[in-house]
């Protein structure tokens, strides 16, 4: 099958409404009181996506390195605030952790992809750059807000531990060790069993899509591999260097829990 | 070369000292956010001394003790360790300060692993042999008991036990303790501290403990320091101090004081 047979029209984007019409539908039965959200959102999607459709067609159409560059900041910038709004501790200077993280593993993570995975040609094409960009950093962005959330959550649960290990001489890396640890075990252990399952119980959106889309299977479980490979390194990566940022907030020059962080609103 | 430097300072904890003088407090003040928790607090503490804080809630008693190791800082003052500013290598100072606190901490683990947690970044423990381990417990009043038993499983006196054995495998010249045993019923109370004064003749520590429980204390301390809302309102031996009004200032009761003396 080639692609041009499933290209999607407008007309038949009006007939997947038939899919909201149905929920909605389902949920004035119930008595959910959802209705008004589901409209909104059904609204934004189609919006927000539309747009979105429009401004890459025309960052694809400059074709510079600068402009690639700069939308990719922009989703960086984006995605730190989000990370920070999202988050329900009180963690200082957490946005500027969220965009060096970001910025980091980016860096690191598509720069190898564009220059030695996929040998994209020139190295800024927008076509390869934008979407893997894009889920770096929106896998990133996940990840490091759970974690950084998880991790003042195991330090205000530890507080009693961290000290004791201060008392002992440890340095304040030692002494959140454990807290670290926990919280970055929870975040890269969906990632691992996500690797466990992959192809056995669900099939990825990415590979759907590309297949969707007319691409050969082989080829599509070819980039679904290196974008399983991709995500975990993305996640190991960001937490780690958010997590270097964010542990030194709580610890004084002198090696002293900043116990009054710990102490405020949850 | 922080390791260079912190085992340069450390032996400058051990040279010796003026005077016998371990801790010099000059004008210590503590405020947290509008709160003035120490006033002006000045004195000295001498090695081997056994020393009393004792205080109603609220006093000040535990931060005063937190900046024996430097794990709270004085908002303005100054305070010293053998003669050396206490912060100059707080590493180091916290090996030779140890402290018991009144819940003590025992990390998921065997009570060998408990024992020898400092062994994450200082060799020296992690090299320890067992029979170090077992003299360590045995020091503590813990004989029976195998390193490889879940420390969690330990009764809350064998756990305070445990953390005062931990402390000493750093071989701490002075011991800090926060209401240890008021957890403790008084039979186990009184076994620990002795256990703690025969520690302190043993190894020459010198032992500084923060107490309301005055009517324990006056058994092992010699020297009191009475707080008061921050204040020091006594400070000397406990006789002396009986016949001053400062423990009923402090809001100790004062038959309580009667019946002791």
């Amino acid at each position: 099958m080639r692609p041009d047979f499933y290209v999607l029209s407008w007309n038949d984007l009006l007939v997947s409404l038939l899919f909201i019409a149905f929920s909605l539908f389902l949920i004035k039965k119930w008595k959910l009181g959802l209705e008004n959200t589901l409209l909104i959102g059904t609204l934004r999607t189609f919006v927000q996506l539309t747009l979105m459709g429009y401004v890459l067609t025309w960052f694809f159409d400059q074709q510079h390195w600068a402009f690639m560059l700069m939308l990719l900041l922009l989703m960086i910038v984006i995605a730190s605030y989000e990370g920070t709004r999202r988050q329900k501790q009180v963690i200082p200077h957490f946005f500027a952790a969220m965009l060096v993280a970001l910025l980091g593993s980016a860096i690191l993570i598509l720069g190898t992809i564009l220059l030695f995975i996929l040998d994209v040609e020139p190295w800024f094409s927008p076509y390869a750059a934008i979407p893997i960009g894009g889920m770096i950093i929106g896998n990133g962005l996940n990840s490091t807000a759970l974690t950084a959330n998880r991790f003042v959550g195991e330090m205000k649960h530890r507080e009693k531990e961290i000290e004791t290990l201060l008392a002992l001489g440890a340095t304040p890396k030692l002494a959140v060790y454990d807290a670290m640890k926990a919280s970055i075990h929870a975040a890269l252990i969906p990632n691992i069993n996500a690797m466990m399952t992959v192809g056995l119980v669900q099939l990825p959106g990415v590979m759907t899509g590309q297949i969707l889309a007319g691409i050969d299977p082989i080829i599509a479980v070819r980039y679904q591999i290196m974008i399983m490979y991709m995500w975990f390194t993305t996640a190991t990566l960001a937490n780690m260097i958010m997590l270097a940022i964010v542990y030194r907030q709580y610890f004084t020059s002198k090696l002293q829990l900043r116990r009054e962080l710990l102490r405020e609103k949850a | 070369m922080s390791y260079i430097i912190s085992f340069c300072l450390c032996d400058i904890y051990n040279w010796p000292m003026e005077n016998g003088v371990l801790f010099r407090f000059e004008d210590v003040h503590l405020r947290v956010e509008d709160k003035h928790i120490l006033q002006g607090l000045e004195f000295n503490i001498s090695k081997g001394e056994f020393v009393a804080v004792i205080g109603a809630s609220g006093a000040g008693k535990s931060s005063l003790l937190r900046m024996f190791n430097a794990l709270t800082s004085p908002s303005t003052g100054n305070i010293t360790f053998r003669g050396i500013e206490i912060d100059s290598d707080i590493q180091a100072l916290r090996k030779n300060v140890g402290v018991l606190f009144q819940n003590p901490v025992v990390f998921e683990g065997t009570v060998r692993e408990n024992l020898l947690i400092a062994g994450r970044w200082d060799q020296t423990i992690s090299q320890t042999l067992d029979h170090e381990i077992l003299d360590a417990l045995d020091q503590v009043g813990l004989v029976n008991i195998k390193l490889t038993h879940h420390a969690r499983d330990l009764s809350g006196g064998e756990q305070q036990r445990l953390a005062l054995a931990r402390t000493l495998l750093n071989h701490p010249q002075v011991l800090l303790l926060d209401e240890p045993t008021s957890n403790l019923d008084p039979k186990l109370a009184r076994e620990i501290m002795d256990q703690i004064e025969e520690l302190r003749e043993a190894l020459n520590l010198t032992v500084i403990a923060v107490s309301h429980d005055h009517m324990l204390m006056r058994r092992y301390a010699k020297r009191v320091i009475i707080l008061s809302h921050g204040k020091i309102i006594g400070d000397g031996d406990f006789k002396t101090l009986d016949k001053s009004h400062a423990f009923e200032d402090a809001g100790l009761l004062k038959n309580e004081v009667n019946d002791a003396t």
